[in-house]
């Protein structure tokens, strides 16, 4: 039942899988009674840990320090194989590409399309507040000078936010509107950070654009 | 009440001519006995992903017992989400079930009408009892599923005349098997649960042949005189916990034990079909 090496095999929803203390809990598992049991239908996978990395140079981020011991292996239960459907949520700190829907002067509101490399099969609105567009000189950032309804985004996820949207964020070099369409009905190729041009018509329009990998 | 956006059919029931070998039958008066052991199940057939359009199916079906005009129970179940809630709904940190059970309208003896009637929402909000005990709700905030039970056929004797008053009864094993088809479909579509849960029903039958009721599982109506109580339970093998108690009869004051046996029983009848389904389970990945 508990696979110690790489060896896969089927779990079922509330099979035990294993004792707490030998292994770490990974998605599609939870813990009861100090016992690691399977939440999913599915096949599961045992990883071993990487090797923890040095100290870092320097903390630009408050994170909370984790507690488990790192040479624990990490047990998942995956849906993959199963079946093809796989429905994700956007969760905090998800990487999303998303279509821009409607924008006002305050927020961008937008459609997420793909959440990490899934493609979403429900329908998720996000929203993109001014103050979230970039990091730096945010009293100037004006929306229509950053998104038009159309434009692909790629941004990053930082809150479930209310009822209906999430939160989304731009704030980012790598973050942004991947592909825009002109005015004219063109697709746009990107000049310089806050800029795309048009290659038929040569006019640019201005844009929170996310820079290339 | 009524059902304007419909062309409905008569009001009233409509009984099929009984044919000349049932009615001959039923003046012999042979009543088929139970014809399994009281502590046995029927056999039933379970197979997942029926529905391609669902995030999750699952198909249940019964045997029946072996009379001719005695039908079993067909149950399909489909699963939609999770998916986000509509906009008017306030914010969820966990996961919003939804369920409905529906008898097609040609289910039961009695013609059902295309509205939910009222013993269909009492099996929809047992059913969500039962599965909201099973389910990891917080893993999926902000989201919303849809539970979605059609009882293509009723657990019914068509040929019983319609005064025993049986109808209560078969709500019951009705809810269990809904209970195991909807659990095999969740797991399906992929939601948290932290165990399978299955349906199953004890009751405690008087026969005419001796005067001390006895308690059996899975019962059929139609193979016992009366059905004296029956409970529905909804169990949790591994955690060993009931998500789901439905108790409904008239119990004899002389047995104080009574009430936990036929509870214990119930156990035992939803733990047999917990096997089929973790089986069934088994094979879909395989």
């Amino acid at each position: 039942m508990a696979t110690s090496s790489g060896t896969t095999s089927i779990a079922t929803p509330g099979q035990l899988l294993g004792p707490a203390s030998k292994f770490q809990p990974g998605p599609g598992t939870h813990i009861h009674n100090s016992n690691l049991y399977s939440s999913l239908l599915g096949v599961v996978h045992a990883s071993q840990p990487a090797k923890p990395p040095g100290p870092s140079k320097r903390l630009t981020k408050i994170t909370v320090p984790t507690q488990t011991p790192a040479e624990l292996p990490t047990l998942s239960v995956s849906r993959t194989g199963v079946s093809e459907k796989r429905e994700v949520l956007p969760e905090v700190g998800n990487t999303v590409l998303c279509r821009v829907t409607r924008i006002t002067p305050r927020q961008a509101v937008v459609a997420i399309l793909i959440c990490g490399d899934t493609v979403l099969e429900a329908e998720w609105q996000g929203l993109i507040r001014v103050q979230d567009v970039r990091a730096t000189e945010k009293d100037k950032v004006k929306i229509y000078e950053s998104f038009r309804p159309g434009d692909i985004v790629r941004a990053e996820v930082i809150s479930l936010g209310d009822q209906a949207n999430f939160y989304l964020s731009t704030a980012r070099n790598e973050l942004g509107v991947i592909l825009a369409t002109s005015e004219a009905g063109n697709n746009m190729y990107p000049v310089n950070w806050k800029e795309y041009m048009d290659p038929e018509t040569g006019l640019s329009e201005l844009r929170k654009v996310a820079k290339p990998y | 009440m009524s059902d304007r956006r419909r062309i409905n059919g008569p009001v009233g029931a409509t009984i099929p001519p009984a044919s000349e070998d049932g009615a001959s039958r039923e003046v012999a008066g042979s009543r088929g006995g139970r014809s399994r052991p009281p502590n046995a199940i029927r056999k039933m057939y379970l197979k997942t992903g029926v529905t391609p359009s669902a995030s999750g199916s699952a198909y249940l079906e019964i045997e029946t017992s072996g009379r001719s005009g005695v039908s079993g129970l067909k149950l399909s179940c489909t699963v939609h989400g999770p998916r986000s809630l509509p906009r008017s709904s306030p914010f969820s940190p966990h996961i919003i079930l939804s369920t409905h059970v529906k008898y097609a309208p040609f289910a039961t003896r009695q013609r059902r009408g295309y509205l939910r009637d009222p013993s269909e929402r009492d099996l929809g909000t047992h059913l969500e009892a039962a599965l909201r005990g099973a389910i990891i709700a917080d893993r999926w905030p902000k989201s919303g599923v849809d539970i979605i039970v059609s009882i293509i056929e009723g657990d019914q004797d068509r040929e019983t005349s319609k005064t025993q008053g049986d109808e209560s009864w078969d709500l019951m094993n009705a809810l269990s098997g809904c209970i195991t088809v909807a659990s095999a479909a969740l797991a399906d579509a992929g939601i948290d649960c932290i165990d399978t849960v299955a349906g199953g029903v004890a009751a405690l039958v008087s026969d005419k042949g001796d005067g001390n009721p006895s308690i059996v599982i899975d019962p059929i109506p139609s193979e016992h005189d009366r059905i004296l109580a029956a409970c529905c339970i909804a169990y949790l093998p591994t955690r060993d916990e009931v998500t789901n108690l439905w108790f409904k009869g008239d119990l004899p004051a002389s047995d104080a034990e009574l009430y936990t046996k036929l509870v214990e029983k119930g156990i035992q009848a939803s733990a047999k079909a917990n096997r089929v389904l973790v089986e069934c389970l088994g094979e879909t990945v395989g």
